[in-house]
């Protein structure tokens, strides 16, 4: 098992892709003052992340990335909603910040289990699952060959971001905008080129139009019907039952 | 700016996700109906080519900030509409797939906000109206401004009405407007520049990419027929004018700020019956749905008594809170430790 | 089997700005024969490979695979008997992964799921990259890359190999490899390249194109070794034919 990608999963894609759309429903189904009903939801990525040992910092890396907009507009929610729900030995919380950490836990629970979806599966084969789901055809072509080419031309930029960066006196300079039009345009026309010389390399081993996919997915009832079932019923109950409740009452009755 | 799940309900994501779902099969029947097999590559590459130039970070001229190119309308420009909107969705599912922006449930949304305006709306209606017959420099340019400004107002707007109607945030309505639309607007501007700086770039490098007649690059960028976007657009305007009333019925405050504001009328009128009146009856058998949470086994909440009622916000039991802290910690460690002893077991067995 | 020949016969190409590319060329290729294209950059040396692909549309000529002459209607046919290596294999490789873009060319043909996992196999094997099946191809080093295209064209069951630039980029143990297998290919062999020291173990014959017209058709170390036809064209000797080196 590699501690830098982690493994994949055998999973079939169709069941990852349902299992990962209940996750989200769930979480957003919650009224918009749920903290603790939302808890046992971290299972979910929690064991996922455990299971095919998927890099921590890859994954706590790219929640931050996204995580300051989402806090950004939450921040909004205390300074609007300034009801006080909870009094305790001379402090009070308000409806705003119960809001807020709620959102948080929100953001969290949605990213990762997107963030997820790709760690734990190749992309492509995330791509035939959709197709197998009636996803249009050309969309799941385009997906493909849209990540075939990201990082070739994200090179490409890269390079040429570098070349500017070296030409100029100033360390880390800005480009300004006719510059960035210049190198954009560049980028677009070498784009355009080799998507003629892809479509000439198609043309020579025989395309005619149709993308034929070869690889088939089978759909285990036993592997990945339970783990959809299971982590389905686990979501449902998490709504519908409020876990820590039952938990908290529990400990604090001892 | 992307739509994001935490501030996203099931009810406006699920009703996104539908409309999208829509306009994606219909944009892939109509590449359909005139096949170009020399697109596939080109479509490939050219949403590549976003991500690509969104690299490409330039310093805005008297405000210090730095921007990217979104790209939607130059896609527009070189593939037509309906491959257009296809590759923007393919560049956001990636975005939301591995950049983790925005969420896979707000996904309906940001396609619907960040292509459908450009794509739909904004090239055939403004741009090609502008600069499609013989196209000048300055055509181009005050047709590229006006059609990235629309295009993303409407977009910013949409995000607006998105987050306001589910409800997870506290912005009410008119502030989130006014943060949101002077920015886009500044965004569209540049947007705009950029756009017909590129064009123009590719135009006089290599023309024949615009040439209708070739038959090659831009030989989809045929017209809309106009019945159809109209229809997409009364249809846009019966689900926003739907959602806004239906809103506007539970939060006058917002609305009604706003309104004071443009018309100097204090409040809505709220007609008992037509489309206000459906919505009203709508929503009160819809009560039940997430956007307004549901009811707690305690009862805590107190359900909307009849139809046409604004609904409450939950009402938040401090009670309930307390003990929902100490068991939402202690889920959290049962969570986690879970998860140690999961990854104790699956590295033993790697 | 005299039908893996390769004819070309006055062919001319002319640009759409008027440039003249191809002026009046002729050679022809047996079964099984290796030939080297040499020239200088805008030699036409590309232009040559994409009209016998027929990527472009000669303005005048013929170009005859195999007793079919290549037209609009016939070019299916004739890309079927002619496998065609561009120079950047990243235009080659658009699948996800390697065994698809093996596979798509007979796929293409018509061929049922197993014959053409058995076909990817077997041309894997003969590139010795079997390994890298199911890797993604963005993901290769430029040697693997390259290997990996070869079998996207092998995996056709061409009898004509037309290649362009196939050692650009190799480090010289890729290099070396390239060379190894296509000493040992049995096709009928068109390298253009600017590797003259690739021309001189791999092909017993050698053109040499200047300003899109013909300036040599023979064998290799006689035209390697025709000192005013090198500087002429502005090519050289190869690196091995320069001092003490072999």
């Amino acid at each position: 098992m590699n501690p830098s990608t982690g493994r994949q999963s055998g999973i079939d894609p169709r069941a990852l892709w349902i299992v990962t759309f209940a996750f989200i429903l769930t979480v957003t189904s919650f009224g918009k003052y749920e903290i603790s009903r939302l808890t046992p939801l971290f299972l979910y990525p929690v064991a996922m992340t455990a299971f095919y040992g998927l890099p921590l910092k890859e994954l706590g890396k790219r929640i931050l990335l996204v995580l300051p907009f989402i806090l950004l507009v939450g921040l909004f929610n205390p300074v609007f909603d300034r009801r006080a729900v909870l009094e305790a030995g001379g402090f009070s919380l308000s409806g705003g910040w119960v809001s807020f950490i709620s959102i948080v836990l929100r953001s969290l629970l949605a990213v990762s289990s997107a963030i997820l979806l790709v760690l734990v599966s190749p992309f492509d084969r995330l791509c035939l699952g959709l197709e197998k789901m009636r996803v249009p055809r050309v969309l799941v072509t385009q997906l493909q060959f849209l990540h075939r080419y990201l990082l070739l031309l994200k090179g490409e930029a890269q390079r040429m971001i570098r070349a500017h960066h070296l030409r100029c006196p100033v360390n880390r300079p800005k480009i300004p905008m006719e510059v960035a039009s210049s190198m954009i345009g560049s980028l677009l026309l070498r784009a355009v080129d080799r998507a003629t010389r892809i479509h000439w390399a198609m043309l020579v081993r025989g395309f005619d139009g149709e993308i034929r996919l070869q690889r088939p997915l089978s759909f285990s009832w036993a592997r990945d019907g339970s783990f959809a079932a299971a982590w389905g019923l686990f979501f449902l109950l998490s709504r519908f039952v409020d876990l820590p409740g039952i938990l908290s009452g529990w400990v604090l009755a001892r | 700016m992307h739509m994001a799940d935490a501030l996203l309900s099931p009810m406006v994501g699920g009703t996104m996700w539908a409309v999208t779902a829509g306009l994606t099969a219909y944009s892939a029947r109509k590449l359909k109906e005139s096949p170009d097999e020399s697109r596939v590559p080109l479509m490939g590459v050219l949403g590549a080519f976003i991500f690509a130039s969104q690299m490409i970070n330039f310093s805005i001229p008297a405000t210090g900030s730095s921007g990217h190119l979104g790209g939607g309308m130059i896609l527009a420009v070189l593939l037509g509409p309906y491959a257009a909107f296809l590759v923007l969705a393919s560049v956001l599912v990636v975005q939301a797939l591995f950049f983790a922006d925005g969420g896979l449930l707000a996904l309906g949304c940001n396609i619907f906000n960040m292509a459908f305006f450009p794509c739909f709306l904004a090239y055939p209606f403004i741009y090609r109206k502008i600069a499609g017959q013989k196209p000048s420099q300055s055509k181009i340019f005050l047709a590229a401004v006006l059609a990235a400004v629309v295009g993303l107002q409407l977009g910013a707007f949409s995000v607006v009405v998105e987050t306001r109607v589910s409800g997870i945030s506290e912005l009410p309505f008119g502030t989130f407007l006014l943060l949101m639309q002077p920015i886009h607007l500044a965004i569209g501007i540049v947007e705009g520049i950029v756009t017909a700086a590129v064009v123009l770039f590719v135009w006089k490098a290599r023309p024949e990419l615009f040439a209708p007649a070739s038959g090659g690059v831009a030989a989809l960028a045929g017209g809309v027929p106009m019945k159809k976007v109209l229809a997409g657009l009364a249809l846009a305007s019966v689900l926003t004018g739907g959602i806004l009333s239906w809103f506007a019925s539970s939060y006058p405050d917002g609305l009604e700020w706003s309104m004071a504001k443009t018309s100097g009328s204090e409040g809505l009128e709220t007609p008992e019956d037509g489309l206000h009146g459906a919505l009203s009856a709508l929503q009160g058998k819809l009560a039940f749905l997430p956007d307004y949470g549901f009811r707690k086994p305690g009862g805590d909440e107190a359900p909307p008594e009849q139809p046409g009622e604004a609904v409450s916000w939950p009402a938040v039991d401090p009670g309930t809170t307390l003990s929902g802290l100490v068991g939402g910690g202690m889920t959290l460690l049962l969570a986690g430790l879970a998860g140690l002893v999961i990854k104790r077991g699956s590295s033993k067995r790697a | 089997m005299s039908h893996h020949f390769l004819e070309v016969q006055d062919l001319s190409y002319t640009y759409p700005d008027g440039t003249e590319a191809l002026k009046g060329l002729s050679f022809r290729l047996e079964h099984g024969e290796a030939v080297g294209v040499v020239g200088a950059n805008g030699a036409g040396k590309s232009t040559l490979l994409l009209a016998l692909a027929g990527l472009v549309d000669p303005s005048g000529g013929i170009v005859n695979v195999g007793g079919t002459i290549l037209g609009k209607k016939t070019v299916g046919e004739v890309r079927k008997r002619m496998g065609f290596l561009f120079q950047d294999p990243d235009d080659q490789l658009f699948m996800p992964t390697v065994f698809e873009d093996v596979a798509f060319g007979p796929a293409n043909q018509g061929l049922s799921p197993e014959e053409v996992s058995n076909r990817v196999r077997q041309a894997l094997e003969d590139v010795g990259a079997i390994g890298l099946a199911e890797r993604q191809s963005h993901r290769l080093s430029g040697g693997q890359k390259r290997s990996v295209a070869i079998a996207t064209v092998l995996s056709m069951l061409p009898d004509i190999l037309v290649m362009d630039e196939p050692s650009s980029g190799l480090d010289p143990k890729g290099r070396r490899r390239l060379i190894g297998l296509l000493a040992r290919f049995t096709h009928t062999r068109l390298v253009a390249t600017h590797d003259l020291d690739l021309v001189m173990e791999v092909c017993p014959r050698t053109i040499v194109l200047h300003e899109g017209c013909l300036a040599a058709d023979g064998p290799t170390r006689k035209i390697f070794g025709d000192q005013k036809l090198l500087e002429t064209c502005h090519l050289e000797r190869p690196l091995c034919m320069q001092g003490e080196c072999r």
